[in-house]
């Protein structure tokens, strides 16, 4: 063992710091046994699954660039895709990092959208700056719901979420001054991004930062400190962690995303109402995040997409089954479809797939980065803690 | 290996001032004062529920004692909380390994550098550069201190599901990745069989050694205790029943009857 080899040294007397040892340590790794990448036509495969899967984000939803024209898809359904993901990566960081919930992100969402609209309407302001504003607030008003998360936690902070986005709803989505009333905030789209296709390119860069805040987070001290704080908040502190900093700090993060999903909802539908940020909006939020796997940012963005999507009648459409949901004796309009099919593949999740869609995107992932095409194993036991007690 | 001279000054590092604390109609603990000094090595036995882990707990600030004070270093810090004690260079370990199952062994110690990562968390969300080299430089030392504890092999592994020793191992890497100047071990050598814990003696005197340490230990192997420690306390019922010299202290009178009378441990004929 090391320690033995340099107490060998016996005219040693200074005591090594942690960097001289990291010096004197050599490291010759042994190089992990490589398995046998990927065949040339292994690589080709890759190579045209991957623009397949680039073009199908970057060029079908808006018909650009496209090598033929493919109808029946509204970019601004697409949109609402690439904003459900942003609102998903908001949850997963309360849920997937910190192990509380919010039951009530409508409203967290809701606040972001008004306050954009606000801002930009009766301010006059750019929607940049109102999209800064709308973040900010939907972080300083999610940060004060993290400082009640210190005193109350598990099934009763659940249940004050759930009252607090119920409450928001009922008082500040009321006010007319702030949200214009029954006729709505009017929200226009920033110059330059009026088109419905272009303002989709606008959410995704939206999105490309959020994921790129996200990975930043989980890469560095405040990410590690979070996982840690949620499985063991003793063992947490012991390591210098300030646990309550730190929870409202995530809050306050996912309050960001949040307030940014919100802001691009609002002006993607050009004018804001209150109607639509209702309690089944959260629970769609919810069960997208879990669904799309927890700690994993390409499982809840596909997870996302995939409810966002199925809200609009767009997948059923692209599956060519829309009429069989439509009409009788089913009946389903889209809208209600997240919430029948949700809770089923909640169970199936929570049951079978811990990892959700991210076990998917994951073998996926790894078969585009030239490893085995092999389904990912996603462990239990993590999982089902998440939601602290 | 006897204590060391090679310290002349010695500087009180630790102390608790007439330490109580009640659970209820339980009297925890009752007066206790322990002074540690710096480069010492402290050993506190005692039957199970002495109220060893306590006195730890209010050490380290999970507890608030109902009477008496916590000096680290001469100030007092009782009322600060658990994470800031850290900050002023307390390590400890817990009887129940305190590591996150969830993450690699490499992640762990990672995180357990929390303070000397030295950047805002903010910095680090928003993608700030300089992240980026003080995270290489984390990964290293994470990387330095496993190799340094024999552990290197697994610096990719989940914790979860590894051997109780193993883990044992992996938490004192741990605590060492905080750049503690005291480390508070729970039972460190807990599960261990009589040439483990001789080894893990030869260990803890090495890092104290590498690390300057100084160590305050609760362990039930009395012939662990006995001869790496320079002082030992020795709690019953929230008291302290004894305190002395190692040998001392195993021989005391007290210290055989509360061995014997209450618990007849594996420990208790090396008690006497």
């Amino acid at each position: 063992m090391a320690v033995q080899d340099r107490d060998s040294d016996e005219d040693r007397t200074e005591v090594l710091t942690l960097d001289e040892l990291i010096a004197t340590t050599t490291d010759p790794e042994p190089a992990p046994a490589e398995p046998s990448g990927p065949t040339p036509g292994g690589w080709v495969a890759r190579v045209a699954v991957g623009l397949v899967l680039a073009w199908a984000v970057l060029c079908y939803p808006t018909n650009v660039l496209s090598p033929f024209t493919v109808g029946g898809v509204e970019a601004n359904a697409v949109s609402e895709a690439v904003i459900f993901a942003v609102i998903g990566l908001s949850l997963n960081v309360l849920i997937g990092y910190v192990g509380t919930i919010s039951l009530g992100h409508q409203a967290f969402v809701g606040i972001g959208a008004f306050t954009s609209a606000y801002v930009v309407t009766e301010m006059g302001q750019e929607f940049f700056i109102a999209a800064l504003v709308a973040s900010l607030v939907g972080a300083a008003q999610a940060a004060l719901l993290g400082a009640v998360s210190l005193r109350v936690t598990g099934l009763y902070f659940g249940l004050i979420t759930l009252s607090y986005g119920i409450m928001t709803q009922e008082s500040i989505f009321q006010i007319e001054s702030l949200t214009g009333g029954t006729a709505g905030q009017a929200a226009p789209r920033p110059l330059g991004f009026e088109s419905d296709f272009r303002y989709y390119y606008l959410c995704l860069l939206v999105l490309a930062l959020v994921v790129f805040i996200d990975w930043r987070l989980m890469a560095t001290k405040g990410g590690r400190a979070l996982l840690a704080l949620r499985e063991n908040p003793r063992v947490a502190a012991t390591w210098g962690i300030n646990v309550k900093a730190y929870t409202v700090l995530a809050f306050a993060v996912s309050g960001l995303f949040a307030g940014l999903g919100g802001a691009l909802l609002a002006h993607r539908d050009l004018n804001v109402v209150a109607n639509p940020f209702d309690f089944r909006l959260a629970l769609v939020f919810i069960m997208m995040t879990v669904i799309g796997g927890l700690r994993n940012r390409a499982g809840v963005v596909a997870g996302a997409a995939f409810f966002a999507l199925l809200r609009n009648g767009e997948l059923l459409e692209l599956l060519r089954v829309a009429d069989v949901f439509a009409k009788p004796p089913i009946s389903l309009t889209a809208e209600v479809m997240p919430l029948v099919l949700g809770p089923v593949l909640l169970l199936l999740t929570i049951t079978l797939f811990p990892g959700g869609f991210g076990q998917l995107t994951s073998t996926v992932g790894r078969w585009l980065r030239g490893g085995p095409f092999r389904f990912v194993k996603a462990d239990k036991e993590v999982q089902i803690t998440d939601v602290r007690a | 290996m006897s204590a060391p001279d090679l310290q002349p000054e010695r500087t009180t590092l630790l102390e608790t001032d007439g330490i109580s604390i009640r659970f209820g109609g339980v009297q925890a603990l009752n007066d206790v004062n322990l002074r540690v000094d710096e480069w010492e090595i402290v050993g506190i036995i005692g039957p199970n529920g002495a109220g060893k882990t306590t006195l730890f707990n209010c050490i380290t600030g999970f507890y608030a004692p109902t009477a008496g004070r916590v000096r680290y270093r001469g100030q007092d810090v009782t009322d600060l909380p658990v994470h800031k004690r850290a900050n002023l260079g307390m390590g400890r370990t817990f009887q129940n390994v305190g590591l996150v199952k969830g993450s690699t062994a490499g992640e762990n110690l990672k995180t357990a550098q929390h303070l000397e990562v030295d950047y805002d968390p903010l910095a680090g969300i928003f993608g700030s550069p300089r992240t980026f080299d003080v995270e290489r430089h984390t990964t290293d030392r994470a990387r330095a201190i496993l190799d340094l504890m024999g552990l290197a092999h697994l610096e990719h592994t989940r914790v979860q599901g590894l051997p109780y020793g193993v883990l044992k191992r992996l938490e004192l890497a741990a605590v060492l990745a905080t750049d503690p100047d005291i480390l508070l071990l729970d039972e460190p050598g807990s599960g261990m069989g009589p040439e483990e814990a001789e080894e893990l003696g030869d260990l803890l005197l090495q890092l104290r050694e590498e690390f300057e340490l100084t160590i305050v230990m609760i362990d039930h192997h009395v012939p662990l205790v006995t001869r790496i420690s320079d002082y030992v306390y020795c709690l019953n019922f929230g008291e302290v029943l004894a305190e002395g010299l190692p040998d001392d202290v195993r021989r005391h009178p007290e210290v055989v009857r509360a061995y014997l009378g209450d618990e007849a441990t594996d420990d208790s004929e090396e008690v006497a």
